[in-house]
């Protein structure tokens, strides 16, 4: 049953196209990705999900209500976490949830909450003296603290270093456990990877492809690149004969062999066939980054220095 | 408890959690008092003359300080802080209006702004020995009027402001001219007549001179009380408008 639905979804500021034209369905008890680079129209697409921008042009329906028009019901039943949303300095962990729990009809146990989130002992704490991991997951907790059935994360881990990213991840998989819907706003392949069940990869204000990570990764015919160090004598012509093979090439002592999926197969039987033994052997498969090159046209996000996107 | 009055106790914790805040509303006005009052402690109204000569004339300023801080620094900083933080588009995301905050916050100020007034006018009574308020209707009139007026300019500020730093250099620069316009440094029966008329209007001068008539047992003239309200009417109006939430 789709929790959310988006059909030709239009929103432009000024002249400015935001959205130009977004479709999707977001399934009860997922983690939805939404992927694109900065600019993309993510942010927009998902405010007019939460009612926070009214939509030029298309339907949203979010739990079968208009999020405009039934805001204050859609909003009881949909948490969110804003990109870059602070607290006041001096506002303590556990006041904060105090206060925007009052705000909701199904209030959730605070200390569980803390407890879940590995705040237990932050919880009075201010908010100015909090570690940028522990004010994203207030931020996330803060979105979980009315129990909604739906939670919209957008740009979780920008500004957070690997292991908080990754301590974010487990976090987003245990709030999808708990049957939490889960729409994720992103721009990094990796997280997209590893969390999303689906995504929809948007660019230019439309949706260029939805699928789940790995049929994406399908989608592009990447190359499989094999990368080994022969011990002993090898001919070249020997693995350019395998019909595999597209392409070898040599760099110092290191030779790399490219072609589809099966050239690993097809390179390590060669070489145990005349007993070559070799080192340093390494491969690499296409990655959520090179479907998303070949579906847009350009490369993935950089680095967002300024941590903004719209 | 219901959301407004969550809003409102976790507002007045973080205002009270502010030492410079606290220091604006009860430690500077009475300070000031002091420090300009105590030398003449005990002075005879018909000793002195013109508008610093009457003996109301300082702690009416001294409470004209308080809400003017309050108004133009305190409040227009925690909303542009508020709105740059992105705290007011949170909490567009739930189910409560962020407009609730903005009333939190004007809450707050005004209940400081109140506690503030009582610790001047004690500390008039008992630290000057002066007479406390002698028309009490006619000074809580007054005192509320200039906390409306000066708030609902506050409230513009915050409207207008671009960012939060904005707001807290604008509030100041507008500050200080207001103060001197109410007679601050120089006696309005020292100004140009112009400049004194206009003194007398302007949101500072009008709040001093009908808080400080009131204080004396006089009727605070009904023209500056109208101009008070009228500039709290067309300031909050504007300041609903204009007001800006992200």
């Amino acid at each position: 049953m789709p929790v959310i639905e988006v059909e030709h979804l239009h929103k432009r500021y000024g002249d400015k196209v935001a959205v130009d034209d977004v479709s999707f369905t977001v399934e009860q008890g997922e983690i939805f990705g939404v992927l694109g680079r900065n600019g993309a129209g993510k942010t927009t697409t998902v405010e007019c999900v939460q009612g926070l921008r009214r939509a030029d042009r298309g339907t949203v329906r979010v739990l079968g209500l208009d999020p405009v028009r039934d805001r204050t019901e859609v909003r009881q039943r949909v948490g969110a976490q804003l990109q870059e949303s602070q607290l006041p300095d001096k506002l303590r962990v556990r006041e904060a949830l105090d206060l925007y729990r009052s705000f909701y009809r199904n209030r959730a146990d605070i200390d569980e909450l803390l407890a879940d989130l590995g705040l237990a002992e932050q919880r009075d704490t201010a908010f100015h003296k909090l570690s940028g991991g522990q004010k994203q997951r207030l931020s996330v907790a803060l979105a979980l603290v009315g129990r909604p059935e739906i939670a919209i994360l957008d740009e979780l881990t920008t500004g957070l270093d690997p292991k908080g990213r990754r301590d974010t991840w487990d976090l987003v998989e245990r709030i999808r456990d708990r049957g939490v819907t889960v729409v994720l706003v992103t721009h990094f392949m990796a997280e997209a990877e590893r969390l999303c069940d689906r995504l929809a990869v948007i660019d230019a204000g439309r949706v260029v492809a939805i699928d789940t990570p790995s049929g994406l990764m399908s989608r592009v015919d990447g190359e499989h690149r094999v990368h080994f160090r022969p011990v002993d004598r090898l001919d070249d012509a020997v693995l350019a004969a395998l019909p595999e093979v597209t392409s070898v090439r040599r760099d110092g002592d290191e030779v790399t062999v490219t072609g589809p999926e099966e050239v690993l197969q097809a390179v390590l039987s060669a070489l145990a066939e005349r007993k070559i033994r070799y080192s340093g052997l390494r491969v690499d498969q296409p990655t959520l980054d090179d479907a998303f090159v070949s579906l847009t046209g350009h490369a993935g996000a950089p680095p967002a220095l300024d941590g903004r996107s719209s | 408890m219901n959301a407004l009055s969550k809003l409102v106790a976790v507002e007045a914790k973080l205002f009270l959690r502010e030492p410079v805040s606290l220091f604006f509303v009860f430690a500077l006005p009475l300070g000031l008092m002091l420090v300009f009052g105590l030398p003449q402690r005990g002075a005879q109204p018909e000793a002195a003359t013109g508008q610093h000569g009457e003996l109301t004339f300082l702690p009416s300023i001294a409470l004209s300080l308080t809400i003017g801080m309050l108004a133009l620094f305190t409040l227009p900083m925690a909303l542009g802080i508020y709105r740059e933080r992105k705290v007011l588009r949170r909490l567009a995301t739930t189910p409560v209006s962020p407009a609730l905050l903005l009333v939190a916050q004007v809450v707050v100020n005004l209940v400081m702004g109140v506690a503030g007034a009582v610790v001047t006018a004690l500390g008039v009574r008992l630290l000057l020995d002066q007479p406390a308020p002698a028309n009490v209707p006619g000074f809580v009139l007054a005192f509320l009027l200039g906390v409306a007026c000066l708030f609902a300019i506050g409230l513009l500020i915050a409207a207008l402001a671009p960012s939060a730093r904005a707001a807290q250099s604008i509030g100041p620069t507008l500050f200080f001219p207001l103060l001197f316009l109410a007679g601050a440094w120089l006696p309005r029966d020292q100004m140009p007549t112009v400049l004194a008329r206009i003194g007398e209007y302007s949101p500072l001068g009008a709040t001093v001179d009908t808080i400080s008539a009131a204080w004396a047992g006089q009727t605070p003239a009904v023209s500056q009380l109208l101009v008070l309200a009228g500039t709290a009417v067309v300031g909050c109006l504007l300041a609903t408008r204009l007001f800006r939430w992200e």
